[in-house]
């Protein structure tokens, strides 16, 4: 993607980071106070920061450390629904038993995130606050109607996914502005799910992904929800497909339309590993596969 | 042979890496561990335009930037250092010349234009940013079309021509071959640009030795004689003066077998400074600025005759090599040898190709393993089994009825290569029995029914590996390529000092050549030092690269290893007092053969050495020799690769399911070094089918400067490699031994072409292999 791709017209030739300051916080507090600083920037894994400043495509006046602020990486059950602390690892979403039971489409979908040392650095806050329009974090905190909370010196609040990702590296996040945790409301009993993912190797980012979930009532899907990424400026929902499922078999007539709903609304990117045109055909794959999957773990008959 | 390597106790067997200890713990020692005090760093401010004359460089800013030492443009290095000029005795050639910096003109992006040197690599990038230089944008011809295209822009005008050379190859009547054949197919295809990639990025560091007025340069290379040769001539210096010390070298594949713009001024900045100057590539300066590979469009046809006998083979090659020539292999070392090895392992009589070497604004092509083969191989293979498929014919049967055969070897083939003998037949029949051919015929057969597209894939190729005086490496290139030194010593301690000039890059060669010398002197391998990659051990080297160390430099390591134990066996005759006949050396003991008499290399070496008396005066003698080895010809080496492939019809995405190499290496040194070496050989032809490929846009921006777009193999796209070893009669040179460095990515890219042709029913012409082109080529409806 564009965004990911230094050519050298633009950059110069560098692969050291211009001079910044570096912070490390202590607590939110210091963290919030010193991102009130212009052109401050967290650091949270570095697996995406890191990169773009050693191309001086981002030039930080400080980073702000936050790897050592207390209780940023921490996982909770809590009334309705999981909170994750901002600075959990993509390895700890990966393996930790409480995401496995709440969403296990999480534990599967970090395998296909980067590679196992990439995964142990990268957080879901830095993913989220990157956006990357093929990170597979975007895609499954809009699959599972998540909302993020942001603080700030001015105070906090709570934003919905969809409101949150607004375009290819772009966020409703202010400047001084931190992710502090994610709340992912509990799925219903009974749900399935199903993830699909085409990479050049694995762990690439996405040429696209799909994430799905659903219920099986009385023979009929119930409650689905599709959402894709690597097909668009950023993740998105499949409002017109998840209505033309439900209520419905998923039957081949069903799905094909659903596929069909799904390819309408995408405009995918031509980049050098895969031209538009192969990304939505993929697309439609995938979420076939993904819808699939999530029927038959569904309990839903074959 | 002598008694000793009658009975090999080390050359054959598997023995661990020497090399691997220091190399997996860290201990190794790159250029870049070096950090001698007072060192400068450079960043080079590089071109960002493909074909632009500077104008005007304002050094101003940079020059007062903190920490910054100097600023250097061409025109101050001018005074300090000569272009270097790859000549060739190629009639159609035109050499073009390398200098330190861009001076006037700026021919691809990524060429060094300014040197800016500073306390830390950071303060130098900083003040980097800060230069301002004026470009005048000139007209690009980007696409080999283009640029041969009458009135293109032309990147060295005074060659009068973009096409900076041309060369054909005839023999036998071709028009009568095709007029004779029942069959042709052809086709046009291209192996994509691909750049090396090492592990280790490249680096050199120079140190000027006031008391010595002498130089010394530690560089990340494969060819530090060269390197030593090529500043010697360029900063007129003795060779004495100028040391070029290649320590541990991160891997090269060919990237680090040339010399470069950076290590000229880098030592020319050493000299002029007088205090250590270092460079040390990023991966975006590796690539953009490291030797490219491959990149020919070749246009073949083959005629055949109804039973499949091959007649004629016809061809024209255009080769993208980039901005011009690469010291010392010139510009025709890619494009010349994939017309020269075309023909390949089959008898084919009649033979006409033309090639011509484009100028384009790209970073240079050069040598990268398989040099030329890989597209030759992926050309001549496609053909074949496009041939199979029109005569009704199996792949493998129409393959076994064209390889040369045992007795008709040495076979010349249609461009003049003499392929002395090598197991071609063997090694198709083995890897088709390795992979199980007929019962892969039949899981493909009952696959398809199942609505899978399942494909296998063979490629037969043959290379000339070790080569000798008679020919160079790289065609016309006026530097010998032919013969390696080694000098080997028992000291006063009585141990053993093997010095070579070649220089290793991570094929274990360390650990390759104590076993030759330790079987030739009859002593074990930790008695052994070798030395190498350093050009002050032997007077004269080339180095590490076309599949020639083993052959060249064991030869010389063994040449001199039995001159030092000659030598050993007369002092020792002498002081055992028995005839030289009767002694035999082992485990570094010198015994009389059938008694419990014998005398340690440490016992002797004192009594040669030390204790004055022991030996007449007359007959002492040093316990060294110095031997060159050149094995005149070069030696074929080959194999059959095999590969399973199956397609998802709905992704596209591809997986290789099996793959098999059976290949002849003649006689094995190392089976564990070998096996090494095929799979990563194999691992880097597999990039090229599916992965790999260095990309420039129309302007002639490249796109492919970071690992996020030139996409390199990992261990995930890399399934188990069966291989199989043919023990036939080895070669007829000294040690019996084939080159065997780069075979693994000669085959790969065909039989893994082959096998996604044979699962699609597609033409495949073009590599990399992506999900996308085969979604875009069944769009379009192609078939085979
Ligand atoms: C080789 C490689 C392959 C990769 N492949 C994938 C892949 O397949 N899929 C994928 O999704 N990702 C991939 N990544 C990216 C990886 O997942 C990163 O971890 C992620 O994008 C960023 O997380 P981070 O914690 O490292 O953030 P950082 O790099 O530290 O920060 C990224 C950005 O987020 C900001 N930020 C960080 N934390 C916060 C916060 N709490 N609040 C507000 N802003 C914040 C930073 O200021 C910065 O702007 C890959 C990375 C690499 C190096």
């Amino acid at each position: 993607m564009a965004s990911r791709t230094p050519g050298t017209r633009r950059t110069g030739i560098a692969m050291k980071p211009a001079p910044f300051r570096y912070h490390l916080a202590t607590d939110l507090p210091d963290a919030l106070s010193a991102l009130a600083e212009p052109d401050a920037k967290l650091l949270a894994g570095g697996q995406s920061l890191m990169p773009m400043a050693n191309f001086r495509l981002l030039r930080p006046s400080v980073l702000i450390d936050i790897n050592r602020v207390a209780g940023l990486g921490a996982l909770a059950q809590q009334p309705g629904g999981i909170r994750i602390g901002a600075l959990s690892r993509h390895a700890t979403i990966e393996t930790a038993a409480l995401i496995a039971r709440a969403h296990p489409i999480l534990s599967h979908a970090m395998t296909h995130v980067a590679h196992p040392t990439i995964r142990n650095r990268g957080t879901i806050g830095g993913s989220l606050a990157h956006n990357d329009p093929a990170a597979e974090w975007p895609m499954l905190v809009l699959l599972l109607d998540g909302a993020l909370t942001l603080a700030s010196r001015r105070g906090a609040r709570v934003v919905a996914a969809r409101d949150f990702l607004t375009g290819p590296l772009a966020t409703a996040l202010a400047q001084d502005e931190m992710v502090i945790a994610i709340d992912l409301p509990d799925s219903p009993p009974g749900t399935g799910w199903g993830f699909a993912e085409i990479a050049r190797r694995h762990g690439d980012f996405a040429l696209a992904a799909v994430g799905v979930t659903l219920r099986a009532k009385d023979g009929c899907i119930a409650d689905p929800r599709i959402a894709l990424t690597g097909v668009g400026d950023t993740a998105l929902r499949a409002g017109a497909a998840e209505a033309i499922l439900n209520g419905q078999r998923p039957d081949a007539v069903v799905v094909a339309a659903a596929i069909a709903a799904i390819r309408d609304v995408l405009h995918p990117m031509t980049d050098l590993h895969a031209s538009a045109a192969y990304r939505r055909h993929l697309a439609g794959v995938l979420a076939a596969r993904a819808i699939r999957d999530a029927w038959r773990r569904a309990g839903g008959e074959a | 042979m002598t008694f000793a390597e009658a009975r090999p106790r080390f050359v054959g067997a598997p023995i661990r890496r020497l090399e691997d200890p220091r190399l997996l713990t860290g201990h190794g020692s790159f250029t870049d561990d070096h950090a001698p005090p007072r060192c400068a760093h450079v960043a080079f401010r590089r071109a960002d335009h493909p074909h632009a004359r500077i104008v005007a460089v304002d050094t101003e800013g940079a020059a007062r930037a903190p920490g910054v030492i100097g600023v250097f443009t061409a025109a101050d290095l001018a005074p300090l250092v000569r272009p270097l000029r790859a000549t060739s005795r190629m009639k159609e050639y035109h050499a073009t010349e390398i200098l330190a910096l861009a001076s006037d003109i700026v021919r691809y992006v990524g060429q060094p234009v300014v040197a800016v040197l500073a306390d830390s690599r950071y303060m130098a990038e900083d003040a980097a940013e800060l230069l301002d230089i004026a470009y005048e944008p000139l007209p690009v011809a980007t696409s080999p079309a283009e640029a041969v295209a009458p009135g293109a822009a032309l990147l060295h005008p005074e060659a009068g021509t973009n096409v900076l050379l041309t060369r054909a190859f005839t023999r036998g009547d071709i028009d009568a071959a095709f007029a004779a054949a029942s069959v042709t197919v052809s086709g046009t295809f291209r192996l994509g640009r691909k750049t090396p990639a090492a592990l280790e990025n490249r680096a050199c560091l120079a140190e000027w030795d006031h008391a010595r007025r002498a130089l010394t340069i530690h560089a990340a290379t494969g060819i530090p004689g060269v390197l030593r040769d090529a500043l010697a001539e360029c900063l007129d210096l003795p060779g004495t003066r100028v040391r070029v010390i290649a320590g541990d070298v991160g891997g090269s594949f060919g990237g680090k077998g040339s010399v470069y713009p950076e290590e000229l001024a880098v030592a020319a900045l050493a000299r002029k400074l007088g205090r250590p100057v270092k460079w040390t590539g990023d991966r975006m300066e590796d690539l953009t600025a490291t030797s490219q590979a491959f990149d020919e469009i070749v246009t073949a046809e083959l005629a055949l005759a109804a039973d499949g006998t091959m007649l004629g083979l016809r061809a024209d090659v255009l080769g993208d090599i980039g901005a011009g020539s690469i010291y010392p292999w010139t510009a025709a070392l890619e494009p010349v040898q994939v017309v020269s090895f075309l023909p390949g392992p089959y008898r084919i009589a009649a033979y006409a190709a033309r090639v011509r070497g484009v100028a384009t604004p790209k970073s240079p092509t050069g040598p990268y393993r398989g040099v030329g083969r890989p597209a030759a191989t992926f050309a001549m293979e496609r053909l074949v089994d496009l041939a199979a498929a029109r005569l009704g014919l199996d792949p493998a049967e129409l393959r076994r009825r064209n390889l040369v055969t045992a007795e008709e070897f040495p076979y010349r083939t249609g461009s003049g290569l003499i392929w002395d003998r090598a197991g071609f037949q063997e090694s198709l029949a083995a890897a088709c029995d390795a992979g199980n051919y007929a019962a892969l015929r039949e899981e493909q057969a009952i696959a398809r029914g199942a609505g899978r597209w399942f494909g296998i894939g063979l490629a037969t190729y043959a290379e000339l590996t070790g080569i000798g005086s008679r020919i160079a490496v790289a065609p016309g290139m006026p530097i010998n390529t032919g013969t390696e030194t080694s000098s080997i010593r028992i000291d006063a301690t009585g141990a053993v000092t093997a010095a070579f000039g070649i220089a290793a890059h991570g094929q274990g060669l360390e650990t390759a050549l104590a076993q030759v010398v330790a079987d030739a002197l009859g002593c074990r391998i930790e008695d052994i030092a070798i030395l190498q990659g350093d050009s002050a051990l032997v007077p004269s080297s080339t180095g590490t690269y076309a599949s020639r160390s083993a052959v060249i430099a064991g030869g010389a390591g063994a040449l001199a290893a039995r001159e030092v134990r000659r030598k050993l066996l007369r002092a020792a005759a002498l002081l055992l007092e028995v005839a030289e006949a009767d002694l035999d050396a082992t485990d570094g003991i010198v015994r009389v053969v059938g008694t419990d008499r014998s005398l340690t290399f440490r016992e002797i070496a004192r009594a040669v050495y030390s204790e004055m008396g022991r030996i007449p005066r007359d007959r002492r003698e040093d316990l060294a020799a110095s031997e060159t080895y050149d094995p005149y010809l070069g030696t074929a080496a080959c194999a059959t690769h095999l590969a399973v492939v199956e397609v998802d019809p709905e992704t596209y995405h591809i997986t290789i399911r099996a793959y098999y190499v059976a290949e002849d290496c003649g006689r094995i040194i190392n089976p564990l070094i070998v096996d090494g070496q095929v799979q990563g050989g194999v691992a880097q032809g597999i990039g090229a089918a599916l992965l790999e490929d260095v990309v420039y846009d129309g302007a002639g921006q490249i796109l492919t400067a970071s690992f996020v777009d030139y996409l390199l193999p990992t261990a995930a796209e890399i399934p188990p490699i069966g291989i199989t070893h043919l023990e036939l009669p080895p070669p007829d040179n000294l040690l019996g031994v084939r080159g065997m460095g780069e075979g693994g990515t000669i085959g790969a890219p065909a039989a893994i072409a082959n096998a996604v042709a044979d699962a699609l029913g597609l033409a495949i012409t073009d590599l990399p292999i992506t999900p996308d082109r085969l979604f875009r080529l069944l769009a379009s409806g192609e078939t085979a």
